[in-house]
């Protein structure tokens, strides 16, 4: 065997060694394009924005249901303590709204917090000052919450285990994004990865279209 | 403690846990020992200077790629990114260049064999341009940095690119004037100048993008609430632009005035040359009429 044979085999050796030392590959390709241009998926079962009380940041109960009728509506569930992908779903709308004209008086974009114990009021408010304020902060207690991702079809928050940061606990949520029109009905979702590029392409027509 | 071989967007929550990456370890140590194992062998001494400039060229290259700044450059932050690429091409590149002796070239690279053959092809000034400039290019793709870069392999690929492509590039503006392809002035100028305006051209790309080109950066765990990809994208085409160019501009500035002042030298020593021998000739002139008026008389 050749010396450069055997450096190549320890070169391999080290490698395998060493790759797996990440849990998630990142994905960072964005959304692929529907069939009909959007990047937003479509949700093909029947689904409206759930029939629950929650409280704003002035701890003023807000019927999901029906507050937001009348705007198109983007809905997110995560917390403030999330190290990754809330904050980048939240600065990758507020960005692409910055990019495409499109204004909170036409959009409504609302963050539910799985985290009642962690999320105060005053908490949400200057975590989604952050990104805009005009964002709609929420909270309820977790059994509400829970509620209301149930009749999202989507599973509710599960303690993850501690945040690396050394910021408490980490906490497993929904990942995506679920887009209502004016009248309520869930139309698409963008899964964790869509991006601002993908943005751009969808506000201007959740605008037009819902 | 986490260990890995080469540093790559992992798509991981950043903390400052020491991460140490293996394979920058076994590049560092190898590129001195072998220096140091090859001049042993070779029975001769270690020029001081040289040795400085190598060990030198080697910590740039380990200090962007280690820890921190080596995950931070590939997984988090485009101006990180960017500036590890500068001190790889301008930095790391020359002085590694001119740590290397022309004996241990040509001990690496001996005369006829396959190697020199195509380090002679790679190192002729057109095609070190063109090889320079589609690294340059090639490995900015938003394509090539999301691909290659979420993976250690093909992170570790990308780095070898690039400091492949700043050798081939430097070799003929760096080497000594009577190696084989090297050049002079002005062509070594206008070499390294056109190679600067060439990089405006990704610069301007980053800089003035109103997207984030490079998913990696955009859907990497954000360092800090309200991190914005595009400032940082933006700051990333700043650096390219502007360090790389005041850096390259500073070497050729400082190249072009040590050709200045060897040709100044060396103008200098020509005249004093055909004074001496004018001086002589009248010298000789006067010597020699002097003798046939005394002939005469």
């Amino acid at each position: 065997m050749t010396r450069a044979t055997l450096l190549l085999v320890a070169a391999a050796l080290v490698l395998a060694a060493c790759s797996p030392t990440t849990s998630t590959a990142l994905q960072a390709t964005g959304l692929d394009p529907q069939p009909d241009g959007w990047r937003g998926i479509p949700i093909e079962l029947d689904r409206q924005l759930p029939d629950v009380t929650l409280l704003d940041t002035d701890d003023q109960p807000v019927e999901l249901a029906t507050a937001f009728l009348g705007d198109p509506t983007l809905l997110f569930f995560g917390y403030t303590n999330c190290p990754d992908i809330c904050p980048i779903h939240l600065a990758a709308i507020a960005s692409a709204m910055g990019s495409t004209g499109v204004g909170f008086d036409e959009l409504d974009v609302v963050f539910v917090s799985v985290d009642p114990d962690r999320d105060t009021p005053a908490r949400i408010d200057e975590y989604l000052a952050n990104f805009s304020p005009r964002m709609v902060g929420l909270h309820a207690d977790l059994d509400t919450v829970e509620q209301a991702l149930a009749a999202l079809d989507l599973p509710g928050p599960i303690v993850e285990g501690a945040d690396p940061r050394g910021e408490g606990d980490l906490i497993g949520h929904p990942a995506q994004v679920i887009g209502f029109d004016s009248d309520g009905q869930a139309q698409r979702v963008w899964p964790f990865g869509a991006r601002r590029s993908d943005w751009v392409v969808d506000l201007p027509r959740i605008v037009d279209e819902w | 403690m986490n260990v890995a071989w080469w540093c790559s967007g992992t798509g991981q929550v950043w903390t400052w846990r020491y991460t140490p990456f293996l394979g920058v370890w076994v590049v560092a140590a190898t590129m001195i020992g072998g220096y140091v194992l090859s001049h042993r062998r070779a029975g001769r001494p270690l020029d001081r200077r040289r040795f400085r400039r190598w060990v030198l060229g080697v910590l740039a290259l380990f200090v962007v790629s280690e820890w921190p700044i080596g995950q931070l450059g590939v997984g988090y932050l485009a101006t990180v990114g960017i500036a590890r690429y500068v001190v790889y091409t301008f930095v790391a590149a020359p002085l590694l260049l001119s740590g290397l002796p022309t004996w241990l070239v040509e001990r690496w690279l001996p005369e006829g064999s396959r190697r020199q053959r195509a380090v002679a092809v790679l190192t002729s000034w057109p095609v070190a341009l063109l090889v320079f400039n589609a690294v340059l290019f090639g490995t900015h793709l938003p394509v090539t940095i999301d691909t290659l870069k979420t993976t250690q392999l093909g992170s570790f690929l990308v780095d070898v690119l690039h400091l492949g492509a700043a050798l081939v590039w430097w070799w003929p503006a760096m080497r000594p004037a009577h190696e084989r392809n090297a050049i002079q002035e002005p062509i070594r100028a206008f070499y390294l100048f056109a190679s600067s305006v060439l990089m405006f051209v990704p610069a301007a790309f980053l800089t003035f993008s109103p997207l984030p080109l490079y998913g990696l950066y955009e859907l990497a765990p954000p360092l800090w609430l309200g991190f914005n990809p595009v400032a940082d994208q933006q700051a990333a085409g700043i650096v390219m632009n502007v360090v790389g160019g005041f850096v390259l501009w500073g070497i050729i500035a400082v190249l072009f005035l040590r050709w200045a002042k060897e040709r100044e030298q060396a103008d200098a020593t020509a005249r004093r040359e055909r004074n001496a021998r004018v001086l002589a000739r009248i010298e000789e002139l006067e010597s020699g009429g002097a003798d046939s008026r005394r002939e005469r008389t």
